[in-house]
């Protein structure tokens, strides 16, 4: 079982490295999608584990494709190193809001982030000079030119940073002040925790993670549009991914994004237009009898026959 | 080590805490008093948690007013809440390490405090696997208080650690707290149970309505009238 968990690791990564090679550009694509959707579920789920329900990827997602593109058109700057500006802007807008939202607690923290998408938005929609007002902006300088397999691996790489972050968080020290401001705040602090240092660090990571997706997604396709970068899709559809996957870990959310993500191409292939049918009810089965999401139910499952066969 | 000078804390318009004074130096004292007398927001205001509206609170010759919570605890004050306060999800092992993992003094003596921790309280490390929310009330105690030591306190703060105990328990848990008296920790006890926390305490304070009514040695207390009358049924 010691060996086992580090070769399982290490197939699945060889698999998904060489995954343009074998097969064709369609599901590269794909698997593009399914990866940036996968992140985004992740960053989420690492806030959610301090307890704070976060509503503001959308926004953070949308503010690094802004800077992304800016970056690029404006400035001239290589498209990798503005993805990098992405996610410092994102970050650096997070560490300044956090200061003055991570006071607030529960509903009050989850509908100020939810109003952020719109606030920046607004802005961004207004900024006419530097962001090309409602009509949106495009850069013909894209990331790696299309070449879609340079940018799976990119996006892939992204991807295993943020797992390797997410399973940094639940690893070493910063769990346990992340578990235990999700479980007391005020027996938290007694042991000696700087609870708001915390959250403010956890809110920027997080962020830091959307603003890269947010700049690699705008500029793999060299444009953003006030609607489209800040929609509601970058925030509902990593939660759903999250909830159907299991929260409070790193598996959950990447199994989610897995299961989501081809279902939805699937079921889009067979009905068009009807697959959003199909896929809600998929969110609504697993969030009614698989409350921990499918890995908590695998985990579930695992446990109880450990302990059938321990009880023979 | 600690002095508290003519603290007064308010809840809105009332008034809970009236002019308290009281001190604390290299010994174990005891707050008595009934529900409502105002000792679990004497600890909390000690801690940060509550800020009073007037009044001084100084350790080892520094005010503790104007720090947060976590930073009066890294000065070395663990606090026991009322409860225990435990992570039920946590293991019992995890639980302990919370106690020394933000206090840098003690991190880096962590497995030492562990060895002390489990020297006073085997039953914990025969459960140290086990989660936390899965013990019985009395080992659930025992961890808080275990996790409090990890923290390397010199002043130990329990809030009616017997509360919901039954009386064996209370009896082991305040000859545990003995022990831990000798280990050189000063002791701050608030608790219902005067007849057990006789035994343990050097001075204590009896706590009415926000106010100091008595303030004795634990031989002298035990002979008041007041006390005998309203706290030990003679």
């Amino acid at each position: 079982m010691k060996i086992a968990k580090p070769l399982l690791i290490l197939i699945v990564l060889a698999a998904a490295v060489l995954l343009p090679i074998v097969t064709e550009a369609y599901f590269i694509s794909i698997a593009i999608t399914i990866l940036t959707f996968m992140t985004l579920a992740l960053s989420w789920d690492m806030m959610l584990r301090t307890g704070q329900l976060s509503f503001g990827t959308a926004g953070f997602f949308g503010l690094g494709g802004y800077t992304g593109i800016i970056a690029a058109a404006d400035f001239g700057v290589d498209p990798v190193i503005g993805i990098m500006l992405g996610g410092l802007v994102a970050g650096g807008i997070a560490l300044i809001l956090g200061m003055a939202i991570l006071r607030l607690r529960g509903l009050y923290f989850a509908i100020t982030t939810m109003a952020l998408a719109s606030v920046f938005m607004v802005i961004i929609r207004n900024l006419h000079r530097l962001t090309g007002g409602p009509s949106g902006k495009i850069v013909y300088n894209t990331l790696f030119n299309y070449d879609s397999n340079k940018v799976y691996w990119f996006m892939l790489a992204i991807a295993v940073g943020t797992v390797v972050i997410s399973e940094l968080f639940q690893r070493t020290r910063i769990h346990f002040a992340i578990d235990s401001i999700r479980a007391d705040e005020t027996v938290a602090k007694s042991h000696g925790v700087n609870i708001y240092k915390y959250l403010i660090f956890v809110f920027v990571v997080t962020s830091i993670i959307q603003g890269v997706i947010g700049a690699t997604y705008a500029l793999q396709y060299g444009f953003v549009y006030p609607e489209s970068s800040f929609s509601p899709h970058y925030l509902l559809l990593p939660i759903a991914m999250a909830l159907v996957g299991g929260i409070y870990s790193t598996i959950g959310p990447i199994l989610g994004a897995i299961i989501l993500g081809l279902s939805s191409e699937y079921l889009k292939l067979i009905m068009p237009y009807g697959h959003l049918v199909i896929y809600g009810v998929i969110i609504v089965v697993v969030v009614l009898f698989m409350p921990d999401g499918v890995y908590g139910a695998i985990k579930a499952f695992f446990m109880n026959r450990k302990r059938r066969l321990e009880e023979r | 080590m600690l002095e508290v000078k003519n603290l007064n804390v308010s809840y809105g318009r009332i008034q809970v805490i009236k002019d308290f004074t009281f001190s604390v130096g290299d010994e174990a004292i005891g707050f008595f008093g009934p529900n409502g007398a105002g000792k679990t927001t004497l600890i909390n205001s000690i801690i940060g948690l509550v800020r009073p509206t007037s009044g001084e609170i100084n350790f080892e010759g520094q005010s503790l007013l104007d720090r947060e919570t976590h930073q009066i605890v890294r000065m070395g004050i663990s606090v026991v809440p009322q409860d225990g306060e435990l992570f039920p999800i946590m293991t019992v092992i995890e639980n302990l390490r919370i106690g020394s993992a933000y206090i840098k003094v003690a991190r880096e003596k962590t497995s030492e405090r562990l060895e002390f921790v489990f020297k006073i309280f085997p039953i914990l490390k025969e459960r140290a696997f086990q989660l936390a929310g899965t013990m019985s009330g009395g080992q659930q105690r025992m961890l808080a208080v275990g996790r409090a030591l990890m923290a390397m306190p010199r002043l130990l703060i329990l809030d009616e650690p017997s509360v919901g105990l039954q009386p064996s328990l209370v009896t082991e848990l305040f000859e545990k707290l003995a022990v831990i008296k000798t280990e050189g920790v000063s002791v701050l006890l608030s608790e219902q149970n005067v007849k057990q926390g006789l035994k343990v305490i050097d001075r204590g304070y009896v706590v009415e309505n926000g106010a100091v009514v008595i303030e004795s040695t634990a031989d002298d207390l035990k002979n008041n009238e007041h006390v005998k009358r309203s706290y030990l049924g003679l």
